[in-house]
């Protein structure tokens, strides 16, 4: 589920033409390894690994794939009602999916390797020992999204000051300035959301996005 | 035998001064201090001149854009992005906006990937400039400030003649660059491209900026108290460096030929014939060196671009009111500082779902409390300054 509404996009209809994407092989040689499914979205190879094997794969990842660079580690708050910005179209599992980037330092491969975690108590691992750049972006992911990792040798708050209250990047974190004053610089175009009369812009030309 | 009693007298005083008790102290850097390129705080605990452990506290210039993003539409988000590594503002939207485009799928025209690429490397000559006037600044010498800072003066002016900004251009659009007529309801179509004379402009520029690198490198590179304060200072193994995410010249400057302008395909990097400085030792000194050398290297390039710029429109059709289709995507670009790339993911709207922003400077001082242990306290300012971070780019 967590990735196939990319694989329904425009771009797979514009290249309608059966032929496996490039990185095709590649993706399927790292979820072999890791034990994990691959999924290629836009350029993007995306493996996923249960959360309990989220150590193991990533050290394999490092160890027996070559990818020694260790780019960044978040999440995305997968939530079916949303305090800012759209919600996601259709039904959304409620979910945190928990992202890290490894690449080479040689030829740019690059994968991303991602695992789901429940809404309530999300915890996993901690990647610091695997890399040791995933102190700082687990501590990030930790503020901001709330998510636990066991193991991490220091997780406190990183930009946000001690006392602060709450995940910001939840969804359900509201943004206070909108609330006080909703979505300026659209107000030419359509109307504002939430004001009531939502929706189609009477001079937006030649709309061809699908509107799922 | 004169000799011999100094010898004695030396070693008598050496022997006093290793037995001499020092505290153990706590010694907060910034977060104001003019070293740490905004607002760094490091909280250096320190036994006499050494720092054993070294801890960054960052956050003091956190703006929120990944949340912001997502009550923004896409044009929005240029004018955030744009904020985040000031100093090469430019070379900031491009990974973005082709992150939307690849969802989109928009081919952009020929010409507006050139002006973004001459652009992108102005960009990096800018940043690359900043470094070369402010590393030696912090090592003592001021005289190679006022060099390089000339010439970034000249850079940055074409950059605001062609964006109108100089420090956050906010020039890209989905689909190229600025749009190409007048906007509002002004029936009369105003063509902008790039400015009358600009081209030219730009390779008598270049041409001189060449010449000012020959003279940093004359003033900076056989001086001999930084080569003192630089050789062998701050050693960074490929292997650490890549554990940790570090990134750009920093990566290079241990010895790895790895460049993204030669993998990823955000720009035509592939049409133009350059090269890829690498460091020998990864100290501060090959930091600095690499960086030199790519300064020559993106004049190479824009000098390329320049004779090979094709003519054409500035932006694909694009509808008015942009809506991105669903999909995830990651595109990384090789910025001045390391490897700034978007995780993007569109739920089908104006804005994206989620924005995951990743900045290379972040990643490049992650690695300081690694990087400072034992070393002396003066070293700390040669380290950090090599590592050439903008607080803006680190905390985001």
């Amino acid at each position: 589920m967590t990735s196939s509404p990319s694989d329904t996009g425009t771009a797979t209809e514009a290249v309608e033409t059966p032929t496996v994407h490039p990185l095709q092989e590649y993706a399927d040689r790292v979820a072999e390894a890791v034990e994990g499914t691959a999924t290629i979205t836009f350029d993007t190879v995306k493996v996923e690994v249960p959360a309990d094997r989220w150590v193991p794969a990533l050290t394999t990842a490092r160890d027996d794939l070559g990818l020694v660079f260790f780019s960044w580690l978040s999440a995305v708050d997968w939530a079916s009602e949303v305090e800012v910005g759209d919600p996601f179209p259709g039904e959304v599992e409620d979910r945190f999916e928990v992202l890290a980037m490894v690449g080479d330092i040689s030829e740019g491969r690059r994968v991303i390797f991602f695992t789901t975690l429940p809404k309530d108590s999300p915890s996993i691992a901690s990647l610091v020992e695997v890399f040791a750049g995933a102190n700082w972006h687990e501590r990030e992911a930790y503020e901001m999204f709330g998510i636990d990792f066991e193991g991490h040798p220091n997780l406190i708050h990183l930009y946000l000051p001690d006392a602060f209250q709450g995940n910001p990047l939840r969804k359900s974190f509201p943004l206070l300035s909108r609330e006080v004053k909703p979505w300026p610089g659209t107000v030419d175009v359509e109307a504002m959301p939430g004001s009531g009369d939502e929706e189609e812009p009477a001079d937006g030309p030649s709309e061809d996005n699908p509107e799922a | 035998m004169v000799l011999d009693q100094d010898l004695v007298r030396h070693l008598s005083e050496s022997s006093v001064s290793v037995e001499l008790e020092t505290e153990e102290m706590t010694l907060n850097i910034g977060p104001q201090h003019p070293s740490t390129h905004g607002v760094l705080r490091l909280v250096a605990r320190v036994d006499g001149e050494r720092a054993f452990d070294v801890q960054p506290v960052i956050g003091y210039m956190h703006r929120g854009y990944e949340k912001l993003s997502e009550v923004r539409t896409y044009p929005q988000i240029t004018t955030l992005v744009n904020r985040i590594d000031w100093v090469s503002g430019y070379a900031n939207e491009v990974p973005f906006i082709v992150a939307a485009e690849k969802l989109l799928g928009i081919e952009v025209p020929e010409r507006a990937q050139f002006i973004r690429l001459i652009l992108c490397e102005m960009a990096r000559i800018s940043s690359h400039l900043i470094f070369m006037a402010s590393y030696p600044l912090e090592l003592g010498a001021a005289t190679p400030l006022f060099f390089a800072l000339r010439e970034r003066e000249r850079v940055l002016d074409l950059l605001e003649g062609v964006t109108g900004g100089r420090f956050h251009p906010n020039f890209n659009r989905i689909g190229g660059v600025k749009p190409a007529y007048g906007s509002g309801s002004s029936t009369r179509k105003v063509i902008q491209d790039l400015p009358v004379g600009f081209l030219a402009e730009t390779r008598d520029a270049m041409d001189k900026v060449l010449e000012a690198v020959d003279e940093l490198e004359e003033l900076v590179a056989d001086n001999e108290i930084i080569r003192a304060r630089t050789k062998g200072i701050g050693i960074l193994p490929p292997e650490v460096a890549a554990s940790y995410g570090v990134s750009g010249p920093n990566l290079r400057a241990s010895g790895v030929k790895f460049d993204l302008r030669k993998i990823e395909d955000y720009l035509p990097y592939h049409l133009f014939d350059f090269e890829i400085p690498v460091g020998e030792s990864g100290d501060c000194w090959d930091r600095w060196h690499v960086r030199l050398l790519e300064i020559r290297q993106s004049v190479r390039i824009v000098q390329q671009a320049i004779d090979g710029i094709p003519s054409g429109p500035l932006q694909a059709k694009v509808p008015k009111v942009i809506k991105v289709p669903l999909g995830e995507t990651y595109v990384r670009a090789e910025n001045p500082k390391g490897e700034m790339g978007y995780y993007l993911v569109s739920n089908g709207n104006q804005g994206p779902y989620r924005l995951k922003i990743r900045s290379a400077s972040f990643s490049n001082i992650s690695i300081l409390p690694w990087i400072l242990e034992g070393v002396l306290v003066p070293d700390i300012i040669a380290i950090m300054g090599s590592l050439d971070f903008v607080l803006g780019d680190v905390d985001r």
